[in-house]
């Protein structure tokens, strides 16, 4: 159904979630080898970011030309993830890149957000899929950034084995695949609607 | 160990911090959520409002179209009856007493009955032009008005004094101008029906983008208040439902044995 659909946003993350899901698969089989696998987190980084940036362009392009500011976004982003390259080895975590990403992937949440609401034209929210979608990316962002100024500093484990860094990413997660689940059900009714 | 024990209290403290903040964090974009739909929701109604004064505005201006044209061919078949009824009855009835005997006096009478014919078709095409008046608004308003003039001059009833300066004026407002149209029709309606009035003045012109229309008459005057309490007859009700609607504004003086002013000031284009 999704390859169906005309804009090539909603293929994008669509193959942005099996690429996560491939990643995750693939972590756990390393961890359950007892082999580091941060470097494989690392590389999932870059799809992260690139898809992320692409989504919130796409529903910022909807209202206004966001192209000068995506480029100071995703310079930051990348200038971040260069400078853990050259400062840090590759199996480390990086730390840096996923806070400031976080930081610069909120502010253009809630830049949406503002020209949402000084538009002149109304949506209905409840079936507006990119609304849905910018939402979840505003959760699990926004929610992360506490986890991730503190990380390292709290290994402390609440639920059996599971540290709480690990029980909050998988709340995070959750909120954010069921908000974009939600999304795609919305696209869904959009294009039967327009068809 | 104390140290050890001081550095498990910290990262506990650390720990709590962050799983309330992360609540918070999390709160936050759903207080946001729920700003927004509110704030939608205010703008749907806003929108939905905005349509359906659009929707009263062209239903409006459709009916004035009508009324317009019901004027026009009221005017028509006052014409024809009146005039150019009265003029062909008379050519039948000159020709039919035309006695061909009676050479020189037919001849006579021929050329009266051809003299009424012509006079038939001078009045037929000043109908003609008046049925096309109703197209002249598209023409501009001041076209529109200076026909309406014509007609009314064309009666002799009333001594005219008239202003028109609209006429060299190039701005169009298609919608404003039938309604103007309309308005001006529906005032000289009321002075034909109510006023008694023998000397009528009408002055029109634009300033400071605005559009003024000023119709005084020395007629018989009414009462100004209890005609507005009334809220009703004269048309005076729709005068003002209209002028509200293209956010103009009228002034009315009357005075019983004073004759009636009015002047309307409308936002021009």
């Amino acid at each position: 159904m999704v390859w169906k659909d005309r804009y090539i946003f909603w293929k994008i993350v669509t193959c942005y979630i099996a690429i996560a899901l491939c990643t995750e698969l693939f972590a756990i089989y390393l961890a359950s080898h007892h082999q580091h696998n941060l470097w494989l987190f690392n590389i999932f980084l870059i799809f992260e970011s690139s898809t992320i940036l692409y989504g919130l362009y796409y529903c910022l392009q909807e209202y206004t030309n966001p192209k000068p500011i995506f480029f100071i976004g995703s310079g930051t982003v990348c200038l971040t993830y260069f400078y853990f390259l050259v400062t840090q080895p590759f199996s480390e975590s990086n730390t840096l890149t996923i806070s400031v990403m976080s930081i610069v992937f909120t502010l253009y949440c809630l830049y949406y957000y503002y020209l949402l609401l000084k538009d002149e034209n109304f949506i209905n929210i409840k079936i507006h899929p990119q609304f849905w979608w910018v939402t979840g990316v505003l959760f699990y962002y926004f929610g992360s950034t506490m986890s991730n100024i503190f990380d390292g500093m709290f290994t402390i484990k609440i639920i059996g084995i599971a540290t709480l860094r690990y029980c909050i990413y998988v709340l995070l997660n959750l909120i954010l695949y069921s908000l974009w689940v939600y999304s795609f059900i919305c696209r869904m009714k959009q294009r039967k609607l327009q068809s | 160990m104390g140290i050890f024990v001081y550095m498990q209290n910290e990262t506990t403290k650390i720990a709590v911090l962050v799983a309330i903040s992360t609540l918070v964090f999390l709160l936050m974009p759903v207080f946001l959520i729920l700003y927004i739909r509110s704030y939608n929701r205010h703008k749907k109604n806003h929108f939905l409002e905005k349509q359906n004064m659009r929707q009263r505005f062209e239903s409006e201006i459709l009916q004035t179209r009508i009324e317009v044209q019901d004027q026009t061919m009221q005017s028509i078949a006052t014409e024809l009856h009146d005039n150019v009824g009265q003029l062909l009855s008379l050519t039948t009835l000159t020709l039919n007493s035309v006695n061909l005997n009676d050479a020189a006096k037919a001849k006579k009478k021929i050329e009266n009955s051809l003299s009424l014919v012509n006079k038939s078709i001078k009045e037929l095409r000043e109908l003609a032009k008046l049925l096309h008046g109703e197209q002249l608004v598209e023409n501009g308003i001041g076209h529109a008005i200076d026909q309406e003039i014509n007609w009314l001059g064309k009666a002799g009833t009333y001594e005219l004094q008239t202003n028109n300066k609209l006429l060299e004026s190039e701005i169009v407002s298609p919608d404003k101008d039938l309604i103007i149209l309309r308005l001006l029709q529906e005032i000289i309606n009321n002075i034909i029906k109510h006023a008694h009035a023998t000397h009528i003045e009408i002055d029109s012109y634009l300033e400071n983008n605005a559009l003024y229309l000023k119709v005084s008459e020395n007629g018989i005057g009414f009462n100004t208040e209890e005609v507005k309490a009334k809220k009703s007859g004269m048309g005076l009700n729709s005068i003002y439902k209209r002028i509200e609607m293209i956010n103009g504004k009228l002034a009315l003086n009357s005075e019983p044995g004073k004759g009636t002013s009015i002047a309307i000031e409308i936002p021009y284009p």
